[in-house]
C-alpha cells in the first residue's frame, strides 16, 4: 500500500514487493499470536525490518509536511503508517500479556526460547517482582515447607501451583496448503483430511506442530 | 469447617466486577494464616506422635497419619486460595498499568490495595517502561485500530491552560472541543480527562 506513493513521488523506499508483503506477514503473525492461547515464535528478522520501515515512513510524512503537500495526501500516508504502527504494537502487547500471565510456565519450560532478548528479561523482571511480592505478602507468613511459589509444599513431587495455558481451547484456522490425512489425537481416534484454503475449528493442541511450520494460519 | 475462611475471602474477590478490585481483606487475611498455623502445630504434633509410638512414618496408617493428612491438605488448600487471591490482584494491578492510570494511582485505587501491592505496581511499571524503552515504541497509546488520524474531542477536566502537543499550544479548559491527532489526545482520553466527540 505505502509502496504505491513511492513509485509516483519516486522516493527511496522500499519496494512494492518487499513492502506490502511485510505488512502482509506482520498482520499474519499479529492474527496468530492473537488466536493461540501459547505464546509463539518472536518474528526477530520481520519485527526489525517493519519498525526500520516505520521511521522511514513517519521521516517522510514530515518532509511532505514540511513541504507542504496536500492535506489528503499527507493524511493517507499518516493513515497507512498508523495501521502498521497499530499492528506492530498490538503484537507486542498481546506477547506482553501472555509473558506477564503464564511467567512462570514459560521461564521453566522451552517457550522461554521463543522469546525475544528483551522479552526474555521482561519475564525475568516479572518473575523477580511477583515472587518478591507474593513472598512478602502471603508466604513468609507460612510455616516451614509451604513457603514456595510453584510447589504446593515441601512434599510436592513437582511444581503443581504453576499456572499454564489451555492448549485445548478450540480454535478457528485456515489451512494454507493441503495437509492431507492428519491425526487428531495421539490414540489415532480421528483422523482429518486437511484440504488447501479451507476453514477448520480444531483443538489448538492438535494443531500446534502445523502452526509452528506455517502450514496453518489462525484466525 | 476448614478452609471456610479462605473460601469466603475468594467468594469476595469473585463478587466484584471483573478487572476491578476490592479493599484488601486484612483481617480475613490475617484470620486464614493463623488457621495454617493452627493446622501445621496439629500436623506436627500428630507427626510426632506417630514417632513416639515408634512407627514408621511412611506407611503407618493410624488415626494420627490420617489427622496429619487431613491439616496438611487443609494447610495447602489454604495456602492455595490465599496464592490466588493475591494473583488474581496482581493481575488486575498490572492492567492499571496498561490502561495507562498514570504513575501514581488515584486515591480510590490506593486505598484498596495493601503495602505489597501498591509496591508491586510501582515495580511492575518500571518493568514494563524499561522494556518499552528498550523498543523506543511507547506501547501505552495506539491501543485501538486507527480508522482516523485526527479526531474530534471535549475535553471533560480542566487540564490546563498552555498545554502544549508536539508544536501545537492549546488551551484544554473544561468543555472545550478540539480537533487533535489521535495519539496526542490518546493518553488523555484514557484517563477519563478528554472522550471522543462522535457525531
Amino acid at each position: 500500500m505505502a509502496s504505491s506513493w513511492d513509485e509516483e513521488f519516486g522516493s527511496a523506499g522500499p519496494t512494492e514487493e518487499e513492502a506490502g508483503s511485510d505488512v502482509e506477514l506482520l498482520k499474519r503473525a499479529w492474527r496468530n499470536e492473537k488466536a493461540s492461547p501459547e505464546i509463539l515464535q518472536f518474528q526477530s528478522e520481520l519485527i526489525r525490518r517493519v519498525h526500520e520501515q516505520i521511521q522511514l515512513q513517519e521521516e517522510r510524512v514530515e518532509e511532505f509536511v514540511n513541504d507542504k503537500m496536500d492535506d489528503l495526501v499527507v493524511s493517507l500516508h499518516q493513515m497507512d503508517l498508523d495501521r502498521t504502527q497499530y499492528l506492530l504494537k498490538s503484537y507486542l502487547r498481546i506477547r506482553l500479556h501472555k509473558i506477564e500471565k503464564y511467567m512462570f510456565h514459560i521461564s521453566k519450560t522451552d517457550l522461554l526460547n521463543r522469546l525475544s532478548e528483551q522479552e526474555q528479561i521482561f519475564t525475568q523482571r516479572c518473575i523477580e517482582i511477583m515472587e518478591k511480592h507474593l513472598h512478602q505478602s502471603v508466604l513468609s507468613k507460612l510455616p516451614y515447607g509451604y513457603q514456595s511459589v510453584t510447589k504446593q509444599s515441601i512434599s510436592s513431587e513437582e511444581d503443581d501451583m504453576v499456572p499454564a495455558p489451555e492448549l485445548d481451547t478450540f480454535v478457528f484456522c485456515k489451512t494454507k496448503s493441503a495437509v492431507g490425512a492428519f491425526q487428531l489425537d495421539e490414540m489415532g481416534d480421528e483422523i482429518v483430511d486437511l484440504v488447501a484454503d479451507d476453514l477448520y475449528v480444531l483443538r489448538y493442541k492438535s494443531i500446534k506442530g502445523l502452526v509452528e511450520n506455517g502450514q496453518i494460519d489462525l484466525i | 469447617m476448614f478452609g471456610k475462611r479462605a473460601f469466603q475471602l475468594l467468594k469476595e474477590q469473585a463478587s466484584c466486577e471483573d478487572g476491578q478490585l476490592i479493599q484488601f481483606d486484612q483481617d480475613a487475611f490475617d484470620k486464614v494464616i493463623k488457621e495454617c498455623d493452627e493446622h501445621n502445630n496439629q500436623l506436627q504434633s500428630s507427626i510426632r506422635k506417630i514417632e513416639e509410638q515408634k512407627l514408621d512414618i511412611q506407611t503407618t496408617r493410624n488415626e494420627n497419619h490420617f489427622g496429619a493428612v487431613i491439616h496438611h491438605l487443609s494447610l495447602i488448600r489454604n495456602k492455595r486460595c490465599l496464592m490466588s487471591y493475591m494473583y488474581n490482584r496482581a493481575e488486575i494491578i498490572q492492567s492499571y498499568k496498561w490502561k495507562n492510570i498514570g504513575r501514581i494511582l488515584p486515591r480510590e485505587i490506593q486505598k484498596k490495595l495493601n503495602y505489597s501491592e501498591l509496591e508491586y505496581f510501582k515495580n511492575h511499571s518500571a518493568v514494563v517502561d524499561s522494556y518499552i524503552n528498550e523498543l523506543d515504541l511507547d506501547l501505552t497509546v495506539d491501543m485501538v485500530p486507527p480508522k482516523d488520524p485526527y479526531i474530534r474531542v471535549r475535553v471533560l477536566d480542566e487540564i490546563g491552560n498552555e498545554v502544549s502537543l508536539g508544536d501545537l499550544a492549546l488551551s484544554l479548559t473544561k468543555d472545550s472541543l478540539h480537533f487533535l491527532r489521535r495519539t496526542d489526545a490518546e493518553p488523555f482520553i484514557s484517563q477519563g480527562l478528554m472522550e471522543e466527540f462522535l457525531e
